[in-house]
């Protein structure tokens, strides 16, 4: 019995000091580092006396590498901008989930990226509840943060109202990135037409472009991604609207325009004839690129930038792989167009939940206000000069171990606000040509561009049933172009969509013009 | 008469008191196991009926940032919605076919794999194979169905590169819905049915031997043999895990139906987990898709009485 008692008497000592240790560990961090719960005053204080203690908060940001990069990276950022942060990285294949799932258990930190348009709209309902702070009001205190584009953060407001911060993207970087030496084989020209892009992906098919005599290659890589794969650029060609169009004063969804079918049948021909992989809504992006880098297929269309990391695999297998770039593709009626992002990536926006006093806010706000100055962003966004990056001609020439600059580097892109306009960070430098011709193109096609415009609108019922919908059309788009569904059936689905809520989606963006 | 009422009165009260303070004494006295059981009750407790209390929020129009207590009350709202959607009886169909699959095709295979293996005397051998049909289950779904997706493919995967050569057509397994289901059961057979065998292998060695011997005298052979004592000494274990399995009838796996789910065979492969999932933490509809799941509880709880039932009716024991 009192052997028991011993041992009960050990374990309920060692359990209190367990706790009391952490107890004390915290307590130490909110004395020390943390502005933890009674921030308010503490912050005050330190305002005050001109405090240098570091200013700790949390944010949640996406990853897009498989990795959780080191903190070499953050270290520089922190003791230049005298923040002690933590990163919650989230994969980016899961984000929305854990996005949700934080905000519906009240665990936000204290600033959050959101994904994209999409969760941004997702959110505006509680935006407009107040849930996240207004941060419009404040811009004007910081110098930097003042300089961020009107014209991207209206696309951003809610009810005139500014509750994020955006991170800038060029408008439209979606182009082809073809095989120049395939081309060349075959006495092809870059495409300028839809008709010639079919042309290029039958040759590339049947024509034996890499000339071993076998049946082996394909013209199109695509993946199970209907907005950022190949469907909705190529649709752009055809003249489809961005997302949503005005037909005889009315604004109405793309899929029930004609050029939206007409898309539907140009890649229905592509699949027939195999000119493109045959599974491509399973295809992922990185069996989708494999395709491209491996010389199974020719053309790939997306982000024209990819084409720097595509070749840089691509040689590795093969050394006499030659890449394009190309943008300019006009359609049936002899003009081109391009769909465009409403000029932002991402957005960060603060939680009332975890951010509690207009101090708070302040300090978190002047982080990204120091984010926007060159010094900080560019270790951000390129990491530290000499190790990762060397400035050449005024631009940023990454290191060529393209692996530390993912492991140390990449990820901090995604915290980056603004963009090389607003915030002044160098310029990427490119050593490799078709790579700088990219970037030359995103500005070319700055000036054919088709605009969402329901970006400034607002629906009810999108909130909270646009996903839902748009998976009817996104299955009924895969089912026509596979030949599982023909015409009557596209609009089968396109009615279906209509009465569970899509005229009332018509309806509001209408009233809201 | 007052008096006697009142002591016939006291007198229960006494007796109450009596039975309680015995059962604390019988407590008391084995205070050990009911600590040892302490743990389990609390598990249960925390992760098992405290987040019923969510169950709340499938009648409400939840808010996160309102919280439960401050949302506004729906009633029936978001099950009506359910039961009325175009697509609530092709997610109870998809499932109840998946739950049937299961049963019928997948359920006897370990059964059927562990009494041949039984038979199998080398063993070596039976060791062998056992441990090699088992490994499977150590692989996630995301292995299982990328090494499918791999050889099933229409780019050159290998099942449709042999069938050309022999001169046959390709067939999109992938993408067609005709293709999920088998797809679907020989995935699980794959992964789960030499997990499975464990359990039964396990009831088997069990037997008494000398029943077996008792059977050669008579002249019985190794199938007779298996059949008239192999199978009813297991007939308890497998009653039981048949009704353990009943219980899981929604649980179809989540992963893996979400993983082979695409644009082609949604009309086959949407189920209520996949559904919940998409609604739910995709979508942000919280109340509804708590909703869905709060029915596809029900509807498994239903099963379990029911089969219970089923098992008592034929002279079994059941789980309870």
């Amino acid at each position: 019995m009192s052997k028991w008692k011993k041992l009960l008497g050990i374990m309920l000592l060692l359990l209190l000091l367990a706790l009391t240790a952490c107890n004390s560990d915290s307590a130490s961090e909110d004395d020390g580092s943390t502005e933890g719960d009674d921030t308010s005053e503490e912050s005050g204080d330190s305002g005050e006396e001109g405090s240098d203690e570091p200013y700790a908060f949390t944010m949640m940001a996406n990853l897009h590498t498989p990795e959780v990069p080191n903190e070499k990276v953050l270290t520089e950022i922190e003791s230049a901008t005298n923040t002690d942060i933590e990163i919650q990285w989230v994969p980016d294949n899961n984000y929305e989930d854990r996005l949700n799932t934080a905000f519906a258990t009240n665990s936000l930190p204290e600033a959050v990226f959101l994904k994209n348009q999409t969760s941004f709209i997702q959110f505006r309902d509680a935006m407009e509840d107040e849930q996240f702070w207004e941060v419009g009001q404040y811009l004007e205190e910081f110098e930097n943060l003042s300089k961020l584009k009107e014209n991207v953060l209206d696309n951003t407001r809610v009810n005139g109202n500014l509750y994020t911060l955006y991170q800038g993207r060029p408008l439209s970087r979606q182009g082809l990135i073809y095989r120049k030496d395939w081309a060349d084989n075959l006495g092809l020209e870059a495409p300028t037409t839809t008709e010639e892009f079919m042309e290029m992906a039958r040759a590339f098919t049947e024509d034996d472009p890499d000339g071993n005599g076998k049946d082996d290659t394909f013209g199109v890589t695509d993946r199970s991604d209907l907005v950022y794969g190949a469907f909705k650029t190529v649709s752009s060609w055809f003249g489809t609207p961005n997302n949503w169009g005005e037909q005889d004063g009315q604004l109405l969804p793309e899929f029930m325009f004609d050029e939206y079918k007409e898309t539907m049948d140009f890649f229905r021909e592509m699949h027939e004839n195999e000119y493109i992989n045959q599974d491509f809504p399973v295809t992922s992006k990185p069996d989708q690129q494999e395709f491209f880098k491996n010389g199974t297929a020719g053309m790939y269309v997306g982000s024209m930038g990819d084409v720097g990391s595509l070749h840089n695999d691509a040689v590795a297998i093969n050394p006499d792989v030659e890449f394009d770039v190309h943008n300019n593709i006009a359609g049936p009626d002899g003009e081109f167009g391009i769909w465009a992002i409403p000029g932002y990536g991402s957005l960060v926006m603060f939680p009332k939940s975890s951010v509690e006093t207009e101090e708070e806010l302040k300090k978190i706000l002047g982080f990204f206000d120091q984010m926007m100055t060159p010094e900080v962003i560019n270790i951000a966004y390129w990491g530290i000069e000499g190790e990762h990056y060397n400035v050449k001609e005024g631009k940023a020439l990454p290191v060529e171990d393209q692996d530390l600059t993912d492991r140390e580097v990449k990820p901090y892109q995604a915290i980056e606000i603004g963009e090389p306009e607003t915030n002044g960070r160098y310029e990427g430098f490119f050593d490799y040509d078709v790579k700088a011709k990219s970037e030359e193109l995103f500005k070319d096609n700055e000036n054919h561009l088709i605009e969402d415009p329901t970006v400034p609108l607002y629906s009810e019922t999108y909130v909270n049933d646009g996903a839902r919908l748009q998976e009817i059309i996104t299955d009924a788009t895969y089912q026509y172009i596979l030949g599982q569904t023909d015409e009557a059936g596209f609009d089968e689905a396109v009615e279906k969509w209509k009465s569970e809520g899509g005229d009332a989606i018509i309806e509001e963006y209408n009233a809201s013009k | 008469m007052e008096t006697t009422a009142l002591t016939a009165k006291e007198n229960a009260k006494q007796a109450k008191k009596m039975k309680r303070s015995e059962t604390w004494r019988r407590i008391k006295r084995n205070k050990m196991i009911y600590l040892m059981i302490l743990p389990g009750i609390i598990y249960f407790l925390i992760y098992k009926y405290l987040p019923m209390y969510g169950l709340i929020i499938s009648f409400q129009d939840y808010k996160p940032y309102k919280g439960i207590m401050g949302s506004e009350w729906v009633g029936f709202e978001h099950f009506q919605r359910l039961f009325e959607s175009t697509e609530f009886w092709m997610i109870f169909k998809n499932t109840l076919v998946l739950f049937g699959l299961q049963i019928f095709i997948f359920f006897p295979i370990p059964i059927i794999i562990s009494l041949m293996l039984n038979e199998v005397r080398h063993s070596f051998f039976k060791r062998g194979v056992q441990t090699l049909i088992y490994i499977p289950h150590f692989m996630s779904w995301v292995v299982i169905v990328s090494i499918s997706y791999v050889m099933l493919t229409l780019d050159g995967g290998i099942v449709n590169a042999i069938l050309e050569t022999l001169g046959f057509e390709k067939i999109n397994f992938l993408l067609n819905e005709d293709w999920f289901r088998p797809m679907y059961i020989l995935q699980v057979i794959w992964r789960e049915a030499g997990w499975g065998t464990i359990i039964f292998l396990a009831a088997i060695t069990a037997v008494d031997p000398q029943l077996y011997e008792a059977a050669r005298m008579d002249g019985a052979n190794r199938f007779r043999q298996m059949w008239h004592i192999t199978i009813p000494a297991i007939r308890n274990v497998i009653i039981v895990l048949l009704i353990l399995k009943i219980g899981d009838v929604l649980e179809l796996g989540f992963e893996h139906v979400y993983l082979l789910l695409n644009s082609s065979n949604r009309s086959v492969a949407e189920i209520f987990d996949t559904y919940v999932y998409v609604a739910g933490l995709q979508q942000g509809q919280f109340s509804y898709s708590t909703a869905v799941g709060f029915f596809k509880g029900g509807v498994g709880l239903a099963m379990v009485v029911f089969a219970n039932w089923l098992a008592q009716k034929f002279d079994e024991e059941g789980i309870y």
